[in-house]
């Protein structure tokens, strides 16, 4: 009975056979070369979300999903439940944190061209993965149910009627009807906490699957330069140097989510008018400041319809680059790594115009 | 198994016979589905207040009131005749703010701009705000929709 806890090992793994597992992932290489740092923005995206998760069951015990009850329910979180304050903060900190690193991830892929043969479904599933960590945000938004939140929602989802034919519908399905009201929180508390999560889970298991499956991709750059990269075990190495940022970013989100806290403003009236200075969460301001520069008419059409269609192809193209960009991996492709570029640069620029 | 007469083999036919059936039940079943999420919506043909209510408003003011789950707006014109707006932006369906000293509806959301009558004027919508007619019938005020008789 002395080396029981060695003997337990042996009798699971008996019965599970998980040692294929671990076996794996010692021997899983992890290639190291001068673009290596960027392969830690995936398990930083995880780390933020094994937060959202946890501090999101938190929330649930004390979140009441209704109009009359909605804003009242975060308020007593911020003021009564005990330490409610600091999960809200952390809850909503890590968001921004997860999206932030979500699109570091994005750009880091598309700069190093790891989407190409044989990644395509990696990126696609990692587009999708973009979009669901967009759409908990949006609905995210909503549910401390206070004047801004309504205001952002109301914009957000008017922005689909745009889309021919089907576009009026998918309004009427986000909203629970022709008006964002009780039905919409009720709506996007169902899809925050029930529906996305079921999603996100398929698509994770799907990306983090093909990783394994295909293997970390090595840079053109990295590899042209030296033909032998120097690669690291997955497990521990790997992980241990992971560990290392994990321990530094948990130290930097729980320092924010303590100074600020996020504000609570009063609970929404579906009749008032709209505040002054609605603006959607951080990672939303380049749409916005690009749908209020378009001029009402372009032509004959109106300027947010030609708005929404350029965003939606924009959308379309990024799901696609791999199919766009399918060169062999020794091609360069410059325009494609331009247009990542041009991306930011145009992300970067809307974003801080719509704060001036 | 294949008779000598027949166009299938017997796998064939259950297959299609079960496939077709599951097809059909799953059908049956997405039409209550897409009822359900789908909520009816039909916005009111008239709401009748009461006109005391609005009555002593001071000429050039506006009061709101419920049209739906959308918030009406009611305007004072300096001759004392009344306009009724439904008052959200036709850009991106937010709550507009009258601004008396200025005679304007603003949008904060995107910067949208009509005039005291509704008109746009400036900023991104691309439709003036939706007009209500506005019916006196003491003691009720009835407002309607314009295509309501």
């Amino acid at each position: 009975m002395k080396n029981w806890p060695k003997e337990l090992s042996i009798w699971l793994d008996d019965r599970f056979g998980l040692s294929a597992i671990t076996q794996f992932l010692k021997e899983k290489p992890v290639p190291q070369h001068k673009h290596s740092i960027w392969l830690y923005t995936g398990s930083a995206i995880l780390l933020f979300f094994v937060i959202q998760v946890v501090t999101g069951f938190m929330l649930i015990l004390y979140y009441k999903p209704t109009l009359d009850a909605a804003n009242a329910s975060v308020a007593r979180i911020m003021t009564e439940v005990p330490l409610g304050w600091i999960i809200r903060s952390v809850h909503s900190w890590s968001s921004t944190f997860m999206i932030a690193f979500v699109f570091i991830h994005l750009i880091s892929i598309w700069l190093t061209k790891s989407y190409r043969k044989p990644r395509e479904i990696t990126w696609m599933s990692g587009v999708f993965l973009l979009a669901c960590s967009l759409v908990f945000g949006f609905t995210g938004y909503l549910l401390p149910w206070d004047d801004l939140s309504l205001s952002a929602t109301k914009v957000g989802t008017d922005i689909p009627r745009s889309i021919p034919v089907v576009g009026a519908w998918v309004t009427k399905l986000l909203r629970g009807g022709g008006d964002v009201t009780g039905d919409t929180l009720t709506r996007f508390f169902g899809i925050h906490v029930c529906i996305l999560p079921i999603f996100i889970f398929l698509l994770l298991a799907i990306h983090v699957y093909l990783i394994q499956k295909k293997g970390m991709s090595i840079p053109l750059d990295a590899e042209t330069r030296n033909e032998d990269v120097p690669t690291i075990p997955f497990w521990p190495n790997f992980v241990y140097r992971e560990m290392v940022v994990w321990l530094v970013l948990v130290g930097i989100l729980f320092s924010i989510a303590i100074v600020f806290p996020p504000s609570l403003d009063k609970q929404a009236d579906l009749m008032a008018a709209a505040p002054e200075g609605v603006k959607p969460e951080w990672y939303f301001l380049f749409l916005f400041q690009t749908l209020k520069i378009f001029p009402a008419k372009i032509l004959f059409v109106n300027g947010d319809s030609v708005a929404v269609l350029i965003m939606l192809l924009a959308g379309l193209f990024i799901f696609f680059l791999p199919v766009i960009d399918n060169k062999p991996t020794e091609r360069k492709g410059k325009i494609i790594t331009a247009l990542g570029y041009v991306l930011v640069v145009y992300a970067l620029i809307m974003s801080v115009w719509s704060l001036l | 198994m294949k008779l000598k007469h027949s166009l299938f083999t017997r796998r064939q036919f259950l297959n299609g016979l079960f496939g077709g059936w599951i097809t059909a039940l799953l059908a049956t079943f997405i039409y209550p589905v897409v009822k359900f999420i789908f909520p009816a919506y039909r916005e009111p043909d008239e709401v009748i207040l009461l006109f005391s209510d609005f009555e002593g408003m001071a000429p050039g003011s506006v009061k709101r009131f419920p049209w739906g789950s959308k918030p009406g707006i009611l305007k004072k014109n300096d001759d004392g005749t009344y306009l009724a707006f439904v008052g959200v932006c036709t850009h991106l369906d937010c709550n507009v703010a009258y601004l008396p000293e200025q005679k304007k509806f603003f949008c904060a959301c995107h910067d949208g701009w009509y005039d005291e009558y509704g008109t746009n004027i400036g900023g991104p919508p691309a439709h003036p705000l939706r007009r209500l007619v506005v019916e006196i019938a003491a003691p009720d005020l009835i407002i309607k929709r314009e295509d309501v008789e």
